[in-house]
C-alpha cells in the first residue's frame, strides 16, 4: 500500500524543550491510524509538527512523496491536510456558516461539500446562523470536523475528538469519523482507548517523544501487556 | 442563548452603559440648547479623529499582537503630507518620482528572496553582504536624489517657511518658483532604482538569518503588477512634472484637498505595508523587540519631520468649500451651506463650523461604515476577525496569514494618515500632535476593549465627548448644590478626565466595554 504521509526521525523543540526525540510513522492511504500514548508523550506535537505549527528541526516529513518539512503552515495545509485541533479552535466571532466558509480554498468548496457535511452532522444545518460562541462542546467539535471537510483534504489530523463530550455525542462523532474515512485518510490522536480501538485499523504508540511501537489495531487489542505498559489500564 | 440570558450574562456591561448614558443626559440638561449641540458635535469630531487612529491600532494589536507605538506618528505624517499636497503641490510632485522609484526596490522583496536562494555565494556569506548592500544602496540614493529638481520651502527662513506658504495660500497670493532639471537626471533615475533595489536586497538578506529554510519561493502576480505600476508612475511624474504641478495648482482648493486626503491615505497604506514587511515581520517571535522598534521608529519619524518641515507649528488653510463667509453666510440650512460654501452654519442658535463640526464627523462615519463592511462582508474581513482570535488556526486552514497581517498593518496606517490630514485644518500641524493623539487613542482602546472594533469606535467617541463637555463646563461652570459659585473644571482636568474614565471603567469591566474575558 502506498503511504500518504511518512515521518522519519522527527525532532521538535518547543522553546528549549526537546519534545519529540525521533518520531517515525507512516500513514497508508485510505485508513484510520490512531496515535496513542500517555499525556505529554508528544502526540499533539507530532500533529503540529506535520503541519509546521511547531516546525521540526530534524527529520523529514513526506506528504504524497513530497518533502513538506520547513514549509510554512498555510502552504502545507493547502496541499490537502485538514486539522481538527484539541480544543476545537472554533472562531467565536464568526457564525457557523462563516466558520465553514473560511476554510474554503476555492470558491464554491462549501457548496460542493454542503450535502455531505450536513449528512454527517445534521445539527449544524439548524445552527448555521448562530455565532460560534453560542455552541455547546459537542456542536463545536462537529463544526471543527466539518470545517476540515470543506476543502478536498486527503489527510485529516484529528486531535482528541471525544474529549469532554457526553457518551451519546461520542457515538455520533465516531460514526461520523467512520463515514468520512471513506473519503479521507485520518490520523487520529485519542486518549479514549475504546474509541480509538473501534475506529482505527492501525496504531502507533508514542512514549516520551519517541515512536516505540506500531502495528495492527486488532493485534494491540489482544496484547494486554503492551496496553498496560504504554497506555496504562485501558 | 436567549435574550434574557444575554442580558443576564452582560449585566455589568449594560448597567455601566446605562450609567454613562444617564451621566451624558445630565450633562446635556445643564446647558442651553446651542451649547450642548455644539459640544456634542465637537465631541463627535474629536472622537472621529481619535477613532481613525484607534481603529488601526486595535486591528493591528488584535490580529498580530503588535502594539504599534509609531501609530501616532503616522497620524502626524498624514497631516504633514496632506499639507504639502495642499499648499505646495509642486514640492509634492517633485518628490514623487524619486520616492516611487525607490519603493520599487522594496516591492520586489519577494523576487530578491527567491533570487538569493538561487545564488549559493549570497546564501553562504549572509552575514556580510547585506551590510554592504545597505551602505551602497544608501550612498547611491544620496547621490541620486541630488540629481532630482526639488522646489522646497526653507524652515529656517521665515519668508520661505511653511508658515508663510500657508498664509499666502489662505490670502490667495501663493507664488511658486519652478526649478529646472539638472544635467545628471539619467543618473538620478538609474541610481534611485538601483539604490532602492540594493536596500530591498539588504532587507531580504537580513531576513535570511531568521527564516532560513522556511521561506516560500512564491512570487505573487501582485508583486509584478505593483512594480510595473510604480515604475510607470515614477517615470511619468518625472517627465511631465510641471504639467502635473500646473494641474494641481489649477484645480479648486476643494478638489485639491480631496487629492491630499487620497494621497495621504495611499501613502499611509504603502508606508504601513513597508513597515510591516521590513521591521515587524522579522520579529514576530520577539514581541518586546517589536514594541521597541515601533517606539524607536516614532522618535525617528518625529526628527525627520522636524528636519523637513521645521520645528514651529503652523496651520493648514481650509479648502474653499469650508471657508466661505460672503453672502448668505452663516448658512441657515444645509442647502444654503453648500450653495454659498459657508464656513459656519446656524443650528439651534449656535454657530457650527462646517469643517470641524460637520465634515470631519461625516468622513469619520463613512470610514467607520466602510471598515465595518470590510470586516463583516468580505472574505479578508472574515479572516481578520478569525485571526484576531487565533491566527495559528487560520494558518492551519491553508490561509497565508502573513499576507493578511501586511494588509491590516497597511490599512491601519492608512486610516491614521487619513485621520492626520483630516485633523490638520482643524488642529494645525505640530510635531507632538501624534504623541498626544496616540495617548488619547490608547485610552479609547482601553475603555472600549483592546481588540474590539466596535469598542475602539465607542471608546473614541466617549473620550471625545467627555473632553469637550469638560471644556465647555470649564467655560460656563456647573451649578453644584453646596457651592455658592459655579464650579469650573480647570484645563488640566480635560486630559485627566479621560484617564479617570478609563480607570473607573476598567475597575468595573476589566476587559473594557466590549472586550471579552480571554
Amino acid at each position: 500500500m502506498e503511504n500518504l504521509l511518512e515521518l522519519s526521525n522527527i525532532h521538535t523543540f518547543i522553546g528549549q524543550f526537546h519534545i519529540l526525540e525521533g518520531v517515525s510513522l507512516s500513514v497508508p492511504k485510505g485508513s484510520i491510524i490512531a496515535l496513542l500514548g500517555r499525556n505529554g508523550a508528544g502526540k499533539t506535537t507530532t500533529l503540529k509538527s506535520i503541519l509546521g505549527l511547531t516546525p521540526p528541526r530534524q527529520g523529514s516529513v513526506l506528504f504524497k512523496g513530497e518533502p513538506i518539512q520547513g514549509r510554512r503552515s498555510f502552504d502545507i495545509a493547502a496541499k490537502g491536510i485538514g486539522f481538527v485541533p484539541e480544543h476545537r479552535a472554533i472562531f467565536r466571532d464568526l457564525s457557523v456558516l462563516e466558520n465553514l466558509r473560511i476554510a474554503e480554498r476555492q470558491k464554491g468548496d462549501f457548496e460542493r461539500k454542503e450535502q455531505f457535511i450536513f449528512e454527517l452532522f445534521p445539527d449544524l444545518k439548524r445552527l448555521i446562523k448562530l455565532p460560534g460562541t453560542n455552541l455547546s462542546g459537542g456542536q463545536q467539535q462537529m463544526l471543527a470536523v466539518a470545517r476540515a471537510l470543506v476543502p478536498d483534504n486527503e489527510l485529516l489530523l484529528i486531535d482528541e475528538p471525544s474529549e469532554g463530550l457526553a457518551p451519546v455525542i461520542i457515538e455520533q462523532m465516531m460514526a461520523a469519523i467512520q463515514q468520512l474515512s471513506a473519503q479521507s485518510t485520518v490520523l487520529l490522536v485519542e486518549q479514549n482507548f475504546v474509541v480509538a480501538s473501534k475506529l482505527a485499523q492501525q496504531y502507533v504508540i508514542i512514549e516520551e517523544g519517541q515512536s516505540v511501537k506500531h502495528g495492527r489495531m486488532a493485534d494491540l487489542v489482544q496484547d494486554k501487556a503492551t496496553i498496560h505498559r504504554y497506555l496504562g489500564a485501558a | 442563548m436567549d435574550v434574557l440570558g444575554t442580558l443576564k450574562a452582560n449585566r455589568t456591561r449594560f448597567i455601566t452603559l446605562g450609567v454613562l448614558a444617564f451621566l451624558f443626559f445630565t450633562a446635556v440638561q445643564g446647558m442651553p440648547t446651542e451649547d450642548w449641540v455644539i459640544t456634542i458635535l465637537r465631541g463627535l469630531s474629536v472622537g472621529m479623529i481619535t477613532f481613525l487612529v484607534a481603529a488601526g491600532l486595535s486591528l493591528i494589536l488584535g490580529l498580530m499582537d503588535v502594539l504599534n507605538l509609531a501609530h501616532g506618528e503616522m497620524f502626524m505624517v498624514g497631516a504633514y503630507v496632506g499639507w504639502t499636497v495642499f499648499v505646495r503641490p509642486d514640492t509634492f510632485v517633485d518628490v514623487l518620482s524619486p520616492l516611487l522609484l525607490t519603493v520599487v526596490g522594496f516591492v520586489l522583496l519577494p523576487v530578491w528572496r527567491v533570487w538569493i536562494q538561487k545564488v549559493p555565494f549570497l546564501l553562504k556569506q549572509a552575514k556580510f553582504w547585506p551590510w554592504l548592500a545597505l551602505v551602497l544602496g544608501a550612498g547611491l540614493l544620496w547621490i541620486a536624489y541630488a540629481r532630482f529638481p526639488l522646489a522646497i520651502w526653507n524652515p529656517d527662513v521665515y519668508s520661505e517657511s511653511p508658515i508663510t506658504y500657508s498664509l499666502a495660500l489662505s490670502q490667495g497670493n501663493l507664488l511658486l518658483a519652478t526649478v529646472p532639471p539638472s544635467a545628471g537626471w539619467p543618473l538620478g533615475l538609474l541610481g534611485t532604482l538601483l539604490g532602492g533595489s540594493l536596500l530591498g536586497l539588504a532587507i531580504a538578506g537580513f531576513g535570511l538569518r531568521q527564516q532560513a529554510g522556511t521561506m516560500s519561493n512564491h512570487i505573487s502576480r501582485g508583486t509584478w503588477i505593483t512594480t510595473a505600476v510604480l515604475l510607470v508612475l515614477g517615470l511619468v511624474t518625472f517627465f511631465i512634472n510641471s504639467n502635473i504641478t500646473d494641474f494641481l495648482l489649477g484645480i479648486s482648493t476643494t478638489a485639491r484637498f480631496f487629492v491630499a486626503m487620497a494621497v495621504a491615505t495611499g501613502l499611509g497604506f504603502v508606508i504601513g505595508g513597508l513597515i510591516e514587511v521590513a521591521l515587524i515581520r522579522p520579529l514576530y517571535d520577539r514581541p518586546i523587540y517589536q514594541l521597541m522598534i515601533t517606539l524607536g521608529l516614532s522618535f525617528i519619524v518625529i526628527e525627520v519631520v522636524r528636519a523637513i518641515w521645521g520645528r514651529p507649528e503652523f496651520t493648514m488653510p481650509k479648502a474653499a468649500l469650508f471657508d466661505g463667509s460672503g453672502d448668505g453666510c452663516p448658512a441657515t440650512s444645509f442647502g444654503d451651506l453648500i450653495a454659498h460654501q459657508c464656513s459656519t452654519i446656524l443650528l439651534f442658535d449656535g454657530r457650527i463650523r462646517t469643517y470641524n463640526e460637520v465634515f470631519i464627523i461625516l468622513v469619520g462615519l463613512v470610514v467607520l461604515a466602510l471598515v465595518w463592511l470590510i470586516l463583516q462582508r468580505t472574505r479578508i474581513g472574515m479572516i481578520i476577525r478569525a485571526g484576531v482570535q487565533d491566527s495559528e488556526m487560520v494558518e492551519a486552514l491553508g490561509i497565508n496569514v502573513r499576507q493578511v497581517f501586511t494588509f491590516v498593518f497597511a490599512m491601519g496606517v492608512a486610516l491614521a494618515t487619513l485621520g492626520g490630514v483630516l485633523a490638520a485644518p482643524s488642529i494645525g500641524l505640530s510635531t507632538d500632535m501624534g504623541t498626544r493623539l496616540l495617548l488619547l487613542a490608547l485610552i479609547a482602546l482601553a475603555i472600549g476593549g483592546l481588540t474590539s472594533f466596535p469598542g475602539a469606535a465607542a471608546g473614541a467617541i466617549l473620550v471625545g465627548l467627555l473632553q469637550q463637555f469638560i471644556i465647555k463646563y470649564g467655560q460656563i461652570g456647573i451649578n453644584l448644590p453646596f457651592l455658592a459659585e459655579p464650579f469650573k473644571p480647570s484645563p488640566p482636568l480635560v486630559p485627566a478626565s479621560t484617564v479617570l474614565l478609563m480607570v473607573i471603567i476598567l475597575l468595573i469591566l476589566p476587559h473594557g466595554l466590549f472586550g471579552r474575558n480571554e
